[in-house]
């Protein structure tokens, strides 16, 4: 008998309908207005990749070490440098890092001991071309300049 | 195939996939059509075929962590936990306390988000289209967890042999209790939906039978066992990463058929809000991360470590010859296993019922083609 | 570490019912598993199924050793026992050309993931119902988990027939 009067009056169509109109109300609302908007992504959030430069003297923090490169599944990354026959150093002449077969793993960024390489909150990667996403030192240093869109 | 069926018609050979929506990825199947009558299948698979096994024997053990996270990518980080104890256990290396915890958690969050997922596409596929928006609205709060903890949404890479590369971060704890609270109720919203429809019932209700007795001949595992009354989960069986701490059940049905694979899943993710809630209330201290050694180098040696993945048994065959390169490491993919039955419960199923029974069995093609 | 022996009732059984057939029982990290004589590992994995309660098969693949002498294969199944709560690994060492039996006579699940092994390792199982290439395509020729199939190497032939390009890489 109940079960008769529930389909008679549609009771499961009510109820599920109830469900669906109380997620109607402007407070649920979970759209993006990307690009207008950016969205805010986490802080550790692995993105572009990014060589840091010492703040005070802007001068690189890369000592060449060649750990990340090692590191990396993808051996996508290569660091040449030259010693300085004065200062017995290892100084950084190039540095290039594949993003297009990069897979954002974060294992570069780990093994780095200096904090030089760093996966950063940019997201906005996209190229016209392949060879574009192959990103040399001063891409690296800058990092990627997507359009900025206002609202 | 001009085999002469029922009332002499010609048996009709019908290909469904490799893109079709309702095969979750690049499946195709072969039906020999009676009619509307299925009386066989063939499944051809391997378009998504990338070679991770290959790909690991030429990669360092710390190397291809990444990598298993793509196989079944809507539960990368059970791939991940599972590769990294067997790695542990190759090299007798136990992750602290503190770590377990932690995996723990994020584990339990990617079984509700992976079964959310499955959720929403099944019920898409049925034809409700309603859940679907609920369940990404809910997976979304778990991906946030995930982004918030290491960075990345899907393929997370979230831990490492050893234990863990990252700690929780400033509200961590906070985050997942209002997950939590969250998604009690919101499971019962999808209850609502779907338990008690009348469309639902009748499209599952005794489709896709597949017993104790068949589940165990075909080695079919996970929800799909349990939906056959089977109370068998290797969070029991053979505790893992403290588990054994964790109060929670395993629910089970009897019927074995689609509609109890349903409830089962729902089950599923009620206990693992419950030890999530449980991790949660008390991460023990401590390292996050056992004393690895720069290279990881394991003794000659060989292991078989499973866990109970979201759809399934997930085993790691690991083979170690002493180099810093795995000598083999074997996946055993519950989604390709559990396929293997699609053909059995198929037979003499209408056409109408093969897309929810691929549904049913949950696969993701990553991880049935590797 | 190395294997250690492991003796229980079980291996009192086995033995006795294969005598020297079985030829070692062992554990690693505590995990059991028999290296059995190629011939005798149908019979066996059967004995254990309905003997010893050994009821679903886990998984079957292969190890590629191309330096070992005369065996140049390890096939190992992998079993466990509901009843027991317990798993056992069953390993056979074969030559390269050596046709095992097929074991989808005792446990339907080893239809796969036998044709996974030949897909794999070219291993063909003898009396196999349906031995096809799975995840590679068919006419690929082969076997890409032999350790002397290089991880960049593919079938030129096919890549060129099928993709209309001189190479994938
Ligand atoms: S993020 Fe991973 S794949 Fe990308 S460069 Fe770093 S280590 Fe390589
Ligand atoms: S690991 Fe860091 S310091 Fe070393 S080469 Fe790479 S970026 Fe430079």
């Amino acid at each position: 008998m109940r079960k008769l009067l529930r389909t008679i009056f549609l009771v499961d169509l009510a109820q599920g309908l109830w469900v669906t109109f109380r997620s109607q109300s402007t407070k649920n609302i979970y759209t993006e207005q990307y690009p207008a908007e950016r969205p805010k992504v986490a802080e550790r959030y692995r993105g572009a990749p990014r060589l840091n430069n010492n703040p005070d003297t802007g001068e690189t923090l890369c000592i060449c070490c060649d750990l990340c490169g090692f590191a990396c599944p993808e051996q996508l990354i290569v660091v040449s440098s030259v010693r300085n026959p004065e200062t017995r150093r290892k100084e950084l002449t190039n540095f290039t890092y594949d993003v297009s077969r990069c897979m954002f793993c974060g294992l570069c960024e780990d093994a780095c001991p200096v904090d030089c390489l760093e996966l950063t909150q940019d997201f906005e990667i996209a190229q016209y071309s392949r060879e574009g996403l192959i990103w040399d030192r001063q891409m690296l240093e800058e990092g990627p300049k997507p359009t900025q869109y206002s609202s | 195939m001009a085999t002469q069926t029922f009332l002499d018609a010609n048996e009709l050979v019908l290909n469904m996939g490799p893109q079709h929506p309702s095969t979750h990825g690049v499946l195709r199947v072969i039906l020999n059509l009676d009619g509307e009558k299925i009386l066989g299948t063939d499944c051809v698979i391997g378009y998504l075929h990338r070679g991770v096994e290959k790909i690991a024997e030429n990669r360092t053990y710390p190397m291809f962590t990444p990598y298993v996270d793509r196989m079944d990518y809507v539960a990368s980080i059970s791939n991940g936990l599972g590769y990294c104890l067997a790695v542990e256990k190759l090299m007798n290396l136990p992750a602290p306390p503190r770590a377990e915890a932690v995996r723990v958690i994020l584990t339990e969050l990617n079984r509700i988000a992976s079964h959310l997922v499955w959720l929403g596409t099944h019920a898409l596929d049925i034809g409700a289209i309603t859940p679907l928006f609920y369940t990404m609205r809910e997976r979304e709060e778990a991906l946030k967890i995930f982004e918030n903890y290491c960075g990345a949404r899907l393929t997370t890479h979230a831990f490492r042999i050893g234990g863990l590369q990252y700690e929780t971060y400033d509200g961590f704890e906070e985050q997942v209790k209002a997950f939590c609270d969250a998604m009690e109720p919101r499971i019962d919203e999808y209850e609502t939906l779907l338990t008690g429809n009348r469309i639902w019932i009748d499209r599952l209700k005794g489709i896709g039978i597949l017993t104790a007795a068949e589940c165990k001949q075909y080695g079919v595992t996970g929800p799909m066992l349990r939906a056959a009354g089977v109370k068998w989960d290797l969070r029991k069986a053979f505790p893992y990463s403290g588990y054994e701490k964790y109060e929670f059940d395993i629910p089970t049905r009897e019927n074995a058929d689609t509609y109890d694979r349903y409830i089962v899943r729902m089950q599923e993710m009620r206990q693992s809000v419950r030890i999530v809630r449980q991790a949660v209330a008390n991460i023990p201290d401590g390292p996050i991360i056992a004393k690895v050694p720069k290279v990881v180098k394991p003794v000659p040696g060989e292991v078989y470590v499973s866990i109970e993945a979201p759809k399934g048994e997930l085993g790691y065959y690991v083979v170690s010859d002493g180099t810093n390169q795995p000598y083999r490491v074997r996946v055993r993919p519950p989604s390709f296993i559990n396929l293997q039955s699609l053909e059995k419960m198929a037979k003499g199923a209408l056409i109408a019922d093969i897309v929810a029974i691929i549904g049913t069995i949950d696969i993701v093609l990553g991880e049935v083609d590797r | 570490m190395e294997s250690l022996p492991w003796q229980d009732d079980l291996t009192a059984a086995v033995k006795q019912q294969f005598g020297d057939r079985v030829l070692e029982f062992l554990t690693y990290r505590d995990q059991k598993f028999i290296v059995a004589a190629p011939e005798a590992a149908v019979a066996l994995i059967e004995y254990l199924k309905f003997e010893a309660g050994f009821d679903y098969l886990v998984d079957v693949t292969a190890v590629h050793w191309p330096k070992r002498e005369g065996a140049q294969f390890d096939v190992i199944y992998i079993l466990y026992s509901f009843e027991r709560n317990d798993r056992v690994r069953v390993k056979v060492k074969i030559a390269d050309g050596y046709k095992p039996e097929t074991v989808t006579t005792v446990h339907l699940t080893a239809n796969w993931l036998e044709r996974e092994v030949f897909d794999m390792f070219g291993i063909q199982f003898a009396s196999h119902p349906d031995l096809r290439r799975i995840l590679m395509p068919e006419d690929w020729s082969g076997y890409p988990l032999r350790k002397d199939y290089s991880i960049i190497q593919m079938d030129q032939r096919w890549v060129k027939e099928n993709l209309g390009i001189e190479s994938g890489q």
